[in-house]
């Protein structure tokens, strides 16, 4: 039975985490356990948040791209849609669709989020307390603007995100959920927006009977992947990295007492990286917190493959979760993985890394010359004639979609080398030593270059069923670099099968 | 076979001159017009077979095809002009043999142009048959389907 997996990023981090696994799941990694579907919501009250506009980006390009290939198998072979979609039965990609609306965040500050000048101070003879207030929250809290978060907050984020249960898309999320669909739910504890909104959004869906379908919702597999400080920020001001633990602390003091032991959650993995960290540009919100990739992210992708992976295991009990790797060291590579991991990933990391590099670098020189690219081959059948030709790659939907997302792509792997511990399994590579891509594996063979695609694409361009239609013209191109990259790859002995168990 | 290759030779090409009849009589009975003919239609379709299933090169372009087809024709030219050379200069017919040897015949003037006239027409034989056999093999090649066109 096909069943969905709705996945709820609260905050920064669920934004990059959900772009994490978008990345896996275009390079051609599925989900296990018939979860044909992938809804991601996004929470956060930072709209205009360069993490969360960046992985709306992401989003819709992968739909899009999704929507251009026919059947997908390799490549963008998992679904993805919005709620929206769902409950419309819409074919619109919108990437506004992937985020939870907050009412009243835009212009509004905390205190007139609350109508704090409303309470009396007269609190003998009245229902509310000024005074009191003031004892909960700061000055600065008051005077907040919200449209940027709560600037690792979570006590304005507690009475914030407490109202996005009675919101349309809320609504929207309980109508299209069906038997077997689970929950996954992404949050960083030291931060202001998921570290308040991960115990709400639980306690509603555990809960919350206004829901629609709220018994199947309540009685549904949740899980979710809880961020320990794993960056600090090169600034102290509003937001100040050095609290990050202590509030860290007493965040999994408060989920420990009202979620881990009350079993309110099946599956909870706890991720963090102590010490070793980078010092990331200081932002509070709004465009400039643009963090980079981290590959603690990309390890919060693997939890959610984990947890449909192990879905049938649950019991009763909370099951906890943490991961590690098997090197503890300042650059990772492949082999630095558990080997369950490395299957998970290299393969399809590193086909996807050769197919993106190719159109980078190796394209300019087979376009238009190569056969696989000649869609003007006379005296031929005619289904001899590629469809990838000038005409496709000049195209507006190559160029706005497929290049743009391998930009993202490959910025994503730059980002997590870049960052500490850094995640740099691919060599940096040129057309003559493409295939010398994997660090740790060294090849013998003479011919490395893009050449070997080339060859490869040229004997599959009319193997496999590749014909567009006008409504899927990039099945052509996924179809065929899925295959191609993998027979290379195979052919030097350079790929780790995924397990299929 | 032997009969269409003298055919075009000795009529297509004009190369037949009555005068010095045992040439092209030793050439007919001996197997020389044989050799020659599998020339042009051998070596190019080696040559492209080659080209086509065995240069596994994708950025093949149209003069990379025709550089291709001036090696055939160079290849086809140097063995004709060696076969050419074999069969009427170490010719068994001993009649040949005589009129060769005899300065007065004109016989040994005349042979000495031949030769390089049967390489060349056989050359320029190879590049028909060459583009012919592109032509077909290039249907079943994975690589340079596309050329020459």
């Amino acid at each position: 039975m096909a069943k969905k997996l709705y996945i709820f990023g609260i905050g920064g981090t669920g934004s990059r985490v959900i772009k994490s696994l978008v990345m896996l799941l275009a390079s051609g990694c599925k989900l296990k356990n018939d979860f044909d579907t992938v809804v991601p919501i996004i929470i956060d009250p930072d709209t205009s948040n360069g993490d969360l506009n960046r992985t709306k980006d992401i989003l819709k390009l992968y739909q899009e791209i999704r929507n251009q290939v026919h059947q997908p198998e390799d490549f963008f072979s998992q679904e993805i849609k919005t709620v929206n979609e769902l409950a419309n039965k819409s074919t619109i990609v919108n990437s506004d669709y992937f985020q939870f609306n907050l009412n009243d965040v835009d212009q509004n500050t905390f205190s007139q989020y609350i109508g704090f000048n409303s309470l009396d101070t007269d609190y003998k003879n009245s229902n509310d307390d000024k005074n009191f207030t003031r004892l909960l929250y700061s000055e600065k809290n008051l005077n907040s603007n919200l449209n940027v978060g709560f600037k690792g907050n979570p006590n304005m984020g507690a009475i914030v995100l407490n109202q996005f249960t009675d919101s349309g898309d809320f609504k929207r999320f309980g109508q299209t959920f069906n038997d077997g669909d689970a929950i996954f739910i992404i949050n960083s504890i030291f931060g202001g927006t998921g570290a308040a909104g991960f115990p709400l959004l639980l306690k509603n869906l555990r809960g919350n009977s206004d829901i629609p379908n709220s018994p199947k919702i309540k009685d549904a597999i949740i899980g979710g992947i809880t961020y320990l400080p794993y960056f600090a920020l090169n600034k102290k001001d509003e937001v100040n990295s050095d609290s990050f633990e202590d509030k860290a602390k007493i965040a999994i003091d408060y989920y420990n007492r009202t979620i881990i032991k009350q079993n309110k959650i099946n599956y909870l993995y706890f991720i963090g990286n102590k010490g070793n960290t980078k010092h990331f540009e200081y932002a509070v919100g709004g465009k400039e917190q643009k963090n980079n990739a981290h590959f603690l992210e990309l390890a919060g992708a693997l939890a959610i493959c984990d947890f449909c992976e192990n879905i049938n295991k649950t019991n009763n009990e909370t099951q906890i979760k943490e991961f590690g790797i098997e090197n503890n060291t300042d650059s990772i590579i492949f082999s630095d993985l558990n080997l369950n991991n490395q299957k998970q990933i290299s393969k399809h990391l590193t086909k996807y890394k050769l197919f993106s590099e190719y159109l980078k670098i190796g394209l300019p020189k087979s376009l238009n010359v190569s056969r696989w690219t000649k869609s003007n081959i006379i005296l031929v059948k005619k289904t001899e004639n590629s469809f990838l030709d000038q005409k496709y790659f000049n195209s507006s939907e190559y160029k706005i979609q497929i290049f743009a997302f391998n930009n993202h792509f490959l910025s994503w792997l730059l980002e997590m080398e870049d960052n500490k511990p850094s995640f740099s399994p691919f060599n940096s590579i040129s057309w003559n030593d493409a295939l010398n891509l994997i660090k740790g594996e060294q090849l013998q063979k003479r011919c490395k270059s893009f050449k070997t695609i080339d060859i490869e694409n040229c004997k599959l361009i009319t193997s496999i069923d590749l014909r567009p239609t006008q409504d899927t013209i990039h099945t052509p191109l996924i179809k065929l670099f899925g295959k191609s990259t993998e027979n290379v790859l195979n052919h030097f002995n350079l790929l780790k099968q995924e397990n299929n168990g | 076979m032997n009969n269409l290759f003298a055919t075009i030779y000795e009529a297509l090409f004009g190369l037949y001159e009555a005068k010095f009849s045992l040439i092209f009589d030793t050439l007919f009975d001996y197997g020389g017009y044989n050799l020659l003919g599998f020339t042009f239609l051998v070596i190019p379709l080696m040559m492209f077979a080659g080209f086509y299933f065995l240069w596994k090169y994708p950025y093949g372009k149209f003069w990379h095809w025709l550089l291709w087809l001036i090696i055939t024709f160079i290849i086809t030219s140097g063995i004709s002009l060696g076969i050419s050379n074999n069969e009427i200069f170490l010719s068994e017919n001993q009649q040949l043999i005589d009129a060769l040897a005899d300065p007065e015949s004109g016989y040994e003037q005349y042979a000495y142009t031949l030769p390089l006239k049967y390489a060349f027409f056989n050359g320029l034989l190879s590049l028909i048959i060459g583009f012919l056999y592109s032509l077909i093999l290039k249907q079943f090649s994975k690589i340079q389907i596309h050329l020459p066109f």
